[in-house]
């Protein structure tokens, strides 16, 4: 370690927030630009944007989320154009209607912000697929589907990812799927040994 | 139901036949096979030797940490975190920690950021280095990964000197470090910033100019920077074809934004770019190192003293009635952060890694969401796999890096 190096002046703690850690864009919903645009091109199909710790969440409703995703990406000063992810949230115990909220987090990679947009939807109702749109929406969607068992419409092959293919118990991270499974795993050729009583191993003797 | 007391069936599809039309073959490659890491299974159909499609299969280890996740109090999930990508456990604390943090609204002290960027950086090193020898072993060059996992023992050391384990570290907490310093531990950290460089510079002399490496790797595996955004690749995936993204640029978290280096990006987009941005990544990665060892506090706390979400420290619940019983709360009940939901990216030694925490306002994570990177930068394998030779699938699922139980979770 050179003298120079080590006299380098340290440069001053930058005031900000404490979770400001990410860039979201402005935290008041009129004055962001996505949610302006969106509310603009899409005046029925858009529901409400919300800011919590300056993240931006869009909601807009299911049978729009492919158009909305589209012109998030195709917009010349959005460019929203990075599927950070896809995932979903079982509403059962916060909510009635509809059960599931489909989560897409978007990032746009030249204006280094990032989005979330949000639908609901019911169980046995479809969502449009993303994948027309981005090819890596294809395993987020399959895992979605695996865990949720919502159905991705318009997805090229939406079968079980991470479960077996012949996985016959549903989907587990509904919130009422219980934490073990339904089924008592018995080990095929093995029995199921004697729960143990405590202190009733022998002492061995001195 | 299925009758676990029955033997399987043997099912024989009609495309494992070979008939006088159809000269395909299909071909499975693991889950056990030496040469795909850990538990993955590629399907392939080979027409010859050139692969026609490509289909991996993964779920192996897949332990439902998500559902877990709704079942354990906030502080509870730390050590579970270690357990998806273990090459690289405290990245994954770190990404955790921080989005529950962002949840809560605290933030560690600057001298606990300092050493989270410092152990974040030695995973990154570390996980490489296992990159680095497993993917050179599968293409062939069997004594570079004898080099690398000598180095990773020294990252190794550094871990187990600050908090007792090696592999599943579970060193970071809410709020900050509840470990002390040990006071060799900067030195010990110093001379393995003098040493490293040297090390770079043996791997890059087996490999880097090696022509048998050279064939194996350049041309093979292109991804044009257009198809990289579109499979929402990150990391070295996404940089060694050339687009400019790092989570550390993009969107500081810690104290990123003091430190100075360089994000290498590559210019083909080939197997060959991506290991040249990762081996300079490594060199980078000791440039920050050195730089947080020159920045940070060597006096100061360790842990936030925020009375609802961080445990008290250990000399004031001995010694204070009040501690003592918000010890007792936060051990047995939790915490409650408030309702709401966030997500928070780091930047992963594979690539981008996010949280997505919702939270009712319980003790316990409504949904607990892990954007593991290897994962998604998985699903681009059919696409580099197409019309490529079966021997270049095993450097092409080396140049993802995956490893398993991130892929499965």
């Amino acid at each position: 370690m050179s003298d120079e190096q080590q006299q380098a002046p340290v440069p001053a703690l930058r005031p900000r927030e404490p979770w400001q850690t990410g860039y979201w864009g402005p935290t008041n919903p009129d004055e962001h630009p996505a949610v302006i645009a969106v509310r603009a091109r899409f005046p029925e199909a858009f529901e409400e944007a919300v800011n919590f710790r300056d993240e931006m969440t869009i909601r807009v409703k299911r049978e729009a989320l492919r158009e909305v995703v589209a012109f998030l990406r195709d917009h010349p000063e959005l460019r929203y154009n990075h599927l950070t992810d896809l995932t979903a949230v079982d509403m059962l115990n916060l909510r009635d209607e509809p059960r599931f909220d489909v989560v897409v987090q978007l990032y746009s990679i030249p204006r280094r912000q990032r989005l979330r947009v949000k639908c609901g939807v019911n169980d046995g109702e479809t969502v449009p697929s993303l994948v027309p749109l981005f090819a890596g929406a294809n395993w987020l969607e399959r895992e979605c589907y695996d865990m949720f068992g919502i159905v991705f419409e318009g997805h090229p092959d939406l079968r079980r990812i991470l479960l077996p293919d012949d996985w016959d118990e549903g989907h587990p991270l509904r919130k009422d799927y219980p934490l073990r499974g339904y089924r008592d795993y018995v080990q095929p050729g093995f029995e199921r040994p004697a729960p143990r009583v405590r202190g009733s191993l022998p002492r061995p003797r001195p | 139901m299925i009758d676990f007391t029955q033997p399987t069936p043997v099912l024989l599809s009609e495309e494992r036949q070979i008939t006088e039309t159809r000269r395909e073959l299909v071909l499975n490659m693991g889950p056990q096979h030496p040469s795909t890491h850990g538990v993955l299974r590629v399907r392939l159909t080979l027409e010859g030797e050139t692969v026609v499609a490509c289909d991996p299969v993964i779920g192996y280890l897949h332990r439902g940490v998500e559902k877990l996740g709704e079942s354990h109090r906030y502080a509870q999930f730390v050590p579970w975190t270690d357990r998806t990508d273990y090459v690289a456990a405290p990245s994954n604390n770190l990404g955790y920690v921080l989005a529950v943090e962002k949840l809560c609204g605290i933030e560690a002290p600057e001298r606990a950021q300092y050493w989270r960027m410092i152990m974040a950086e030695l995973a990154r090193i570390a996980s490489h280095l296992v990159w680095l020898g497993t993917h050179a072993l599968d293409i062939g060059a069997l004594s570079v990964s004898l080099y690398t996992f000598r180095d990773r023992e020294l990252i190794l050391d550094i871990f187990e000197k600050f908090c007792g384990a090696r592999l599943t570290t579970n060193m970071m907490e809410i709020g900050g470090f509840s470990r002390k310093i040990p006071p060799e531990l900067p030195e010990m950290v110093r001379d393995f910033c003098r040493y490293f460089p040297k090390a770079i510079r043996e791997y890059e002399d087996l490999l880097t100019e090696n022509p048998i490496w050279l064939a194996r790797t350049k041309g093979v595996g292109i991804v044009e920077p257009e198809v990289a955004i579109n499979y929402s690749l990150t990391g070295a995936c996404l940089r060694g074809s050339g687009v400019n993204y790092d989570v550390r640029k993009a969107m500081p978290y810690l104290l990123y934004d003091r430190i100075d280096f360089e994000v290498p990006l590559g210019t083909h987009g080939d197997v060959y770019d991506r290991y040249l941005v990762r081996v300079e990544e490594m060199r980078q990665s000791i440039r920050i190192i050195e730089q947080c060892l020159d920045q940070v506090p060597t006096d100061g706390p360790l842990m936030a003293y925020e009375s609802n979400y961080v445990i008290p420290p250990h000399e004031t619940v001995m010694t204070t009635a009040e501690d003592m019983q918000r010890h007792f709360i936060w051990v047995i009940k939790g915490f409650s952060p408030p309702k709401g939901e966030v997500y928070q990216a780091i930047e992963h030694s594979k690539g981008e890694l996010g949280y997505y925490i919702v939270s009712d306002g319980s003790p316990i994570p409504y949904r607990l969401r892990i954007r593991s990177p290897d994962f998604v930068n998985l699903q681009s394998l059919p696409y580099m796999a197409q019309g490529a030779m079966l021997a270049d699938v095993v450097a092409l699922i080396g140049t993802i890096d995956i490893v398993l139980g991130s892929v499965d979770r």
